[in-house]
């Protein structure tokens, strides 16, 4: 859907066109769940907050003034709805050997010994590794790690998003990079 | 490269792949109702605030309207009043003008 089409769907929905909303979130309801699924794992509660997005925004709809692209302004609502989430979790304790799967342990393992990239088949359990490695960061820099480098984002897409500057974005991935490359190391020595 | 980050890289590439894949269901039973109410919501909302701007507006045009046209009696009122604040004024005047044209030779 294009932003002129995005457009007459707005203008119809404000005449009461209940097709043209429809219409509006058949387009944006992909790229949220898209974006809720990234940012939290619990599918469960993906769910819950794929409705929680998609209300708030249509709720809001009126307020869309379309200075920006329909799908940017979803995206921050899902992403600040995220974040504001994931801030009442708490954080999951440190990342052990013994708490991960066959295949996570695998995909260390292949880590530590070869210089190659992972198979195609260690990408579900790459993916699981990550989770649990980001689950013990502060949620902000969680968001972030994931907007960086599982979705990757650039800079002044972050920004957009979230809302932060980028200086509190280069020191918020530094100190989050930091404290993952710490567990990381932990997970190698135990491996070792 | 501290070979940390080349792993980890490794890691989030891999990971990456994994979450491109995913991937996206249709919309679960019953979402689009509640986001048809919430969109239904939003515009009554819109709507009364919409009222209660018109509403303030109107009251603010009354007053005004009100004010312009009672000024020309409460200006009268004031003078009328005025004059009034002190019924002894007049009195106490004639008695002082009486008294210095009694003391004068």
């Amino acid at each position: 859907m294009t932003d002129a089409e995005v457009a007459e769907c707005l203008a119809r929905g404000r005449e009461g066109d209940e097709k043209a909303i429809l219409e509006l979130f058949h387009y944006m309801y992909p790229h949220v769940a898209k974006l809720v699924q990234a940012n939290l794992p619990a599918r469960e509660s993906a769910e819950d907050l794929v409705q929680q997005v998609c209300i708030k925004v249509m709720a809001h709809l009126n307020q869309f003034s379309g200075k920006v692209p329909f799908l940017h302004w979803v995206s921050r609502i899902a992403v600040n709805t995220c974040l504001n989430q994931i801030r009442h979790e708490k954080r999951r304790p440190e990342v052990r050997l013994a708490d991960l799967s066959e295949e996570e342990a695998k995909v260390v393992a292949h880590l530590a010994t070869s210089r190659g990239e992972l198979d195609a088949s260690d990408h579900v359990a790459s993916k699981e590794l990550v989770d649990k490695l980001l689950g013990a960061l502060r949620p902000a820099d969680r968001l972030l790690m994931r907007l960086m480098y599982l979705e990757g984002r650039q800079m002044d897409e972050i920004a957009g998003l979230t809302g932060w500057n980028r200086s509190l974005i280069k020191v918020r991935a530094f100190r989050a990079r930091a404290q993952l490359r710490r567990r990381y190391n932990l997970l190698m020595k135990e491996n070792r | 490269m501290n070979p940390l980050d080349d792993q980890l890289d490794r890691l989030f590439r891999s990971a990456a792949q994994s979450s491109a894949g995913h991937p996206v269901s249709a919309p679960f039973y019953g979402l689009e109702t509640r986001v048809m109410a919430a969109w239904l919501a939003g515009q009554s909302v819109e709507t009364g605030f919409w009222d209660m701007t018109l509403l303030v507006r109107g009251l603010i045009v009354a007053g005004l309207i009100m004010a312009v046209s009672f000024w020309p009696v409460l200006k009268s009122t004031q003078n009328s009043t005025e004059g009034a604040a002190n019924p002894f004024a007049e009195y106490l005047q004639l008695t002082d003008s009486t008294i210095s044209s009694d003391d004068a030779p």
